[in-house]
């Protein structure tokens, strides 16, 4: 996996902060404990002294690991803060209207995603959208709580019943990208994937165009059917 | 022996009759007759959770794999998580507490015997609801059963009800237990036995009890409105009808939180009895380790909100999740420090408590590490929900209940048994947990971090990168398993079969290793006063200090003051 927003980019730094913060956390436990494992053995008849600290060193060590804490909150607060900003609209992306995102209302639902673009149109499973043109997905669902994670676009957000969630995003780079739905929502949760597909501008308004022809044409038919005395 | 002339001499005709030994326990009110029911229970149900793992392990040894269904699936998800939790995790530490804490604070029993024995047999209830659930239907709306997938309308079978009877019983249950042991430890204590000699791990039993006091009812109060809103057109959790889903979230993962805190201060609380005992050095500063305990109790609950980063709820809220999550690293760094400077310059013995000990703390520093990454929100937004959260959770939770409650067990089982746990098998059984926790869970690490593998999902996809990750945690699993096993039947062999060992099996500073192993039914004859925070060594010294006067050559004696 790898970036390819804003937003993940400021996510993906983060992570490797939060790696390395892990990694010296572990270390130092780890590594203490085994040194004093290895050293003192119990040798025999042999009384060790009866050593224990007093409040100085506590608080010592205490004041380290809060400074320690300190410094990994306030780099937490700000990478998230940069991660939550919308991006603009880049000179190679669908130019919208001034500094909106291009909405799409996204809906979950067992165990499909709907995606409602502007101009009526919309598609299940494949979601297209412009490259270097910030988006924003309004999240809704029709039954449970499903969670729209795509890792290399945007950070995780559940649907919620009764409210709205947003993702924002803008994809630097034409292609495909993969996500899963990870909130366990019923039984064929493993199965309820999407695909990102991110085009030129364009392209996506050839799509819009195409998905409006193919909706509109399989509501006539629909309507024709009807009119003939047929069920569809 | 006869009594001293011109003292009452109590005559009775006989004991009441023996009764038959399953009689005996079911009908006890003994603090250790329940502490034990707890604790093999807790076995008993961790054995059920290792099949259910393993058959899910199964099914995701291999991309797209048809071994279970996916309704089979979620149901072992869903039995797991709620085995784990309620049926293994908070049980065994209650066990341990209500076996040990009485006879560390030098009390003849239990302030409330019967509430105990109430709460004990609650728990045995609710498992056996859980499990008759497999003659309807089980749950399957996952480890914490989210709304509205909870609901009726999504899961209209009785497997949910079942669920939210089983854990409801049985949290009912510990917070019974729980009010009974903070009732004996606060009145029940033995003379000169101040709150500030009390031995660590009765603090930890009295912290977990005020904690379990704290989010029991909360939990109580969410499986209720879960009941009302399935079975009584309730709309506490329906969105649409002017309830909330995230409600649900809330209580619940105030109750995980706070219940995966209770499991750590739990392990934490017995590995820091073990390991000055075995290093024959007082504990670093038991105030710094009493008050992180303390501290991680109410600090850790504050962080429920680090579960729901994904959800709609504002970023401030997300921060405050974040600080408390983050500000974890001082308490849990600060017992840290103290366990490992105990160690050092002490006499030490790498008997098998030690061991599972520092297996405990490295397993839960690896997890404790990872929740810091996941910690930081917009990490969160990507580890969440991911592989990489299950190998934390499960670094962090089998490292603090089995490691630790193998620990606990090894420590404890001469007191209960008098008898030793074989020591060969024990490390045996160590290594091989050691070496199926890494197996089985750092490939998880990665699938999650690197792949962003799913949590919960009945199947993967191949041609993800994971499928060598899953197969590889499977095997581990399997690993895991078999050393968790050893040890249990190293636990039923050495019941009766295990070296015997003193009173004192360890050369231990707390009251219990003053009383009988086993102890009687009344715990102690007599009782030492309590002058220290380590009145058997004050014991000892004495015992040394008149025998070298006595061994003096008569004429060098000094007048004693």
């Amino acid at each position: 996996m790898a970036p390819h927003s804003p937003g993940t980019d400021q996510i993906d730094t983060l992570l490797w902060i939060g790696f390395v913060a892990a990694a010296i956390l572990i270390v130092a436990v780890i590594g203490g404990l085994l040194y004093v494992l290895r050293r003192y053995h119990a040798e025999r008849g042999a009384e060790p002294r009866q050593v224990t600290g007093g409040r100085g060193i506590q608080l010592r060590v205490s004041a380290a690991l809060g400074a320690f804490t300190a410094v990994i909150l306030v780099l937490s607060i700000v990478y998230t803060d940069k991660a939550r900003e919308t991006p603009a609209t880049g000179a190679a992306g669908l130019q919208v209207s001034h500094s909106e995102p291009l909405k799409i209302a996204t809906t979950g639902q067992q165990w499909l995603w709907r995606y409602d673009y502007p101009n009526d149109a919309f598609s299940y499973y494949k979601l297209v959208v412009p490259v270097d043109t910030a988006v924003e997905l309004d999240l809704v669902t029709t039954d449970v709580v499903h969670t729209w994670d795509v890792p290399d676009l945007a950070p995780e957000r559940d649907a919620v019943p009764g409210k709205t969630n947003h993702v924002v995003f803008s994809a630097d780079e034409e292609g495909t990208y993969f996500g899963q739905a990870s909130t366990l929502s019923g039984q064929a949760y493993a199965a309820m994937r999407t695909e990102v597909e991110v085009v030129s501008p364009e392209e996506y308004e050839a799509f819009i165009e195409n998905q409006k022809k193919d909706i509109q044409a399989a509501q006539d038919r629909v309507v024709g059917l009807l009119e003939n005395g047929e069920t569809p | 022996m006869s009594a001293p002339a011109g003292r009452p001499e109590l005559v009775i005709d006989g004991f009441p009759p023996h009764r038959r030994r399953w009689v005996e326990i079911a009908t006890s009110a003994d603090h250790k007759d329940l502490g034990r029911v707890l604790i093999a229970g807790a076995f008993g149900f961790l054995f059920i959770a290792l099949v259910e793992l393993l058959l899910m392990r199964l099914q995701l040894a291999i991309p797209e794999n048809t071994f279970l269904t996916p309704v089979t699936f979620n149901r072992m998800l869903s039995l797991y998580g709620a085995t784990a939790v309620f049926l293994f995790a908070i049980p065994l530490a209650l066990g341990f507490f209500y076996y040990v804490a009485p006879l560390q604070i030098g009390a003849r029993g239990t302030a409330l015997p019967r509430l105990g024995q109430l709460g004990t047999w609650l728990f045995i209830a609710g498992g056996t609801i859980l499990y008759s659930g497999f003659l309807f239907t089980p749950t399957e709306a996952g480890v914490n059963p989210l709304a509205p997938l909870s609901s009726i309308a999504f899961l209209p079978n009785n497997g949910v009800d079942a669920w939210a009877a089983a854990t409801g019983l049985a949290t009912l249950g510990f917070v019974l237990i729980a009010i009974d042991l903070v009732a004996t430890l606060r009145r029940l204590r033995a003379p000169g036995m101040a709150w500030r000699r009390l031995p660590v791990f009765s603090w930890a039993a009295a912290i977990c009890s005020w904690l379990l006091l704290v989010i029991g009812p909360v939990m109580l109060a969410a499986i209720t409105m879960l009941l009302i809103d399935r079975n009584f057109d309730g709309i506490f959790f329906a969105g649409d009808a002017g309830g909330s889903p995230l409600l649900w979230q809330h209580l619940s993962w105030i109750f995980y939180t706070g219940t995966y805190m209770l499991v750590l201060i739990f392990a934490l609380g017995a590995i820091a009895e073990i390991v000055p005992a075995l290093a024959r050095k007082p504990l670093f500063n038991r105030g710094a380790v009493i008050g992180s305990l303390a501290a991680i109790a109410v600090i850790g609950t504050l962080a429920w909100m680090q579960n729901m980063y994904s959800a709609p709820v504002g970023i401030g809220w997300m921060y405050f999740a974040m600080t408390m999550s983050l500000a974890l690293i001082v308490p849990f760094g600060l017992i840290f420090f103290n366990l490992i400077a105990t160690l050092r310059g002490g006499a030490v013995r790498m008997r098998a408590p030690l061991l599972f000990a520092a297996g405990a703390i490295a397993a839960i520093s690896i997890g404790l590490a990872s929740e810091v990454c996941h910690s930081m929100v917009a990490v969160g937004w990507r580890l969440q929900h991911t592989t990489d959260s299950t190998a934390a959770t499960h670094f962090a939770l089998v490292g603090g209940a089995v490691f630790g409650g193998f620990a606990a067990l090894h420590w404890w089982f001469p007191k209960m048994t008098g008898r030793t746990m074989g020591e060969t098998l024990a490390r045996f059984s160590f290594w091989t947990m050691l070496l199926g926790i890494l197996v089985a869970f750092v490939p998880l690490f990665l699938a999650g971090a690197e792949e962003g593998q799913v949590v919960d999902a009945y199947k993967f996809f191949g041609a993800t990168g994971v499928d060598a990750y899953n197969l590889i945690a499977t095997i581990g699993a399997f690993v895991l398993a078999a050393g968790i096993l050893m040890t249990v039947v190293n636990a039923i062999l050495s019941r009766e079969g295990g070296a015997p060992a003193g009173h004192d099996a360890w050369g231990g500073d707390s009251l219990e290793w003053f009383a009988l192993s086993p102890p009687e039914p009344h715990n102690f004859d007599v009782l030492p006063d309590v002058r220290s925070s380590r009145p058997l060594r004050d014991i000892r010294e004495a015992i040394a200090h008149r025998s070298a006067r006595a061994e003096r050559p008569v004429g060098e004696s000094q007048p004693v003051a």
